[in-house]
C-alpha cells in the first residue's frame, strides 16, 4: 500500500501476459494500471498486446459448425440410449 | 455441496453455466441417467466445443466426428459428472482426451517450429519499423483485422501441438489457466508458460502470413530484405 512501492517498466513488462489473462493478484493489477497510467511506452505495449488477442480471439471463434451438429449428435446418443444394436463389434 | 464446488478459485474458475439446483443426483453408481438433462448441458457447448475441435484436428471431418465421440463417451460417462460442476470443462476434459487417443495422429503434426526464438512483443516491433505507430492508434488491428479467418486458422494450426492445444483452449473457450489445467489435467504452470510462448509463437506466424498476403510490405524492415 505504501506509494513508494510502484513497478517500474521492466516490472510491469513483465506482468504483461498475466495482466492480460487476468491471472494477477488485485494488488499487482492496481500496481500494473498505476504505471500505465504513467507511462506511454507501457501503456502503448499493453494495448497493442491487447488488442492482438482480441483480433485472434475473434477469428478463432467465428467458426461454423454444421447446422446438423445438434441433430446428429442427438442421433448418436439415441442409438446409444436404445440400447443399439451391436454393430457387429462386441 | 453443489453450491461449494462452484466456487472456485476466486471465482475464476467457474463460468456461466449455471448450477442446476432441480438436479439431485444423490447415488452417482444409479443406472442410466435421463437424456434430456445431459442434452440439455451438451447443448450450448457444442458450436464452441466444434470450433475447438476443429483447431485441434485441423480438418472439418474430425471435428465433427470429435465432437460426436466425445458426446457420446460423456453421455457414458455421466454418471461421473457432479451437478453442479463445469459441465462444459468435464466434456472438454473428454473431447481432448478423445482428440489425444485417436486424432492426433492423422495428420501430420506442422514442421517443429525454433521454439527459441519466441521473442517478446513480436509484432509490436515489426509494425513499429514499419512506421505504423504513428499512422494508426490500433497498429495491431491495423494488420490483423486484414488476414482472412482461414490465415488466422492456418497461423494456430501451424503451432506445435503442445502449445495449439492450450492456446486453442484459451482463445476459443476463453477459458482460464486454472480451467485449461482442469481440462488438460496439468499443472497450471504448464498452462501458463505455453500458453505464453504459444501467443509468442503464433505472432510470428501471424506476421509471416500478413507479409506473404502482402498486408505488410517489409521494405522497411532492417533485419531482413528480399
Ligand atoms: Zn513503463
Amino acid at each position: 500500500m505504501s506509494p513508494i512501492d510502484r513497478y517500474n517498466c521492466e516490472e510491469t513488462f513483465r506482468r504483461l501476459d498475466d495482466f492480460l489473462d487476468r491471472h494477477l493478484s488485485p494488488e499487482e493489477i492496481r500496481l500494473v494500471q498505476e504505471h500505465l497510467d504513467t507511462c506511454g511506452q507501457c501503456a502503448s505495449e499493453y494495448a497493442f498486446e491487447e488488442s492482438v488477442l482480441r483480433n485472434v480471439r475473434a477469428k478463432l471463434q467465428r467458426i461454423k459448425a454444421p447446422d446438423d451438429l445438434l441433430s446428429r449428435v442427438r442421433q448418436a446418443l439415441e442409438r446409444e440410449r436404445g440400447g443399439g444394436r451391436p454393430s457387429g463389434s462386441r | 455441496m453443489t453450491a461449494d464446488s462452484l466456487r472456485g478459485i476466486e471465482g475464476s474458475i467457474i463460468f456461466a453455466s449455471r448450477p442446476t439446483p432441480d438436479f439431485t443426483m444423490t447415488d452417482p453408481s444409479q443406472a442410466p441417467p435421463p437424456a434430456e438433462p445431459f442434452e440439455a448441458l451438451l447443448a450450448p457447448v457444442l458450436d464452441r466445443a466444434y470450433a475447438l475441435a476443429y483447431h485441434l484436428s485441423r480438418s472439418r471431418d474430425d471435428a465433427e466426428d470429435l465432437v460426436q465421440e466425445a458426446a457420446l463417451q460423456a453421455f457414458r460417462a455421466f454418471h461421473q459428472f457432479r451437478p453442479g460442476t463445469n459441465f462444459r470443462a468435464w466434456y472438454l476434459h473428454i473431447l481432448t482426451n478423445c482428440f489425444f487417443a485417436q486424432y492426433r495422429k492423422r495428420k501430420r503434426e506442422p514442421r517443429t517450429l525454433n521454439i527459441e526464438d519466441a521473442e517478446p512483443l513480436y509484432l509490436y516491433s515489426r509494425t513499429r519499423e514499419l512506421g505504423m505507430h504513428e499512422k494508426t492508434p490500433d497498429p495491431a488491428s491495423a494488420v490483423l483485422g486484414k488476414l482472412g479467418e482461414d490465415q488466422v486458422h492456418a497461423a494456430i494450426q501451424a503451432l506445435p501441438e503442445e502449445y495449439r492445444v492450450v492456446c486453442a483452449l484459451y482463445f476459443v473457450e476463453e477459458l482460464a489457466y486454472q480451467e485449461i489445467a482442469g481440462v488438460l489435467r496439468c499443472p497450471v504452470g504448464t498452462v501458463r508458460s505455453r500458453l505464453h510462448r504459444g501467443r509468442k509463437l503464433l505472432q510470428k506466424e501471424l506476421w509471416a502470413a500478413a507479409r506473404e498476403h502482402g498486408i505488410v510490405t517489409a521494405k522497411a524492415a532492417p533485419e531482413r530484405v528480399e
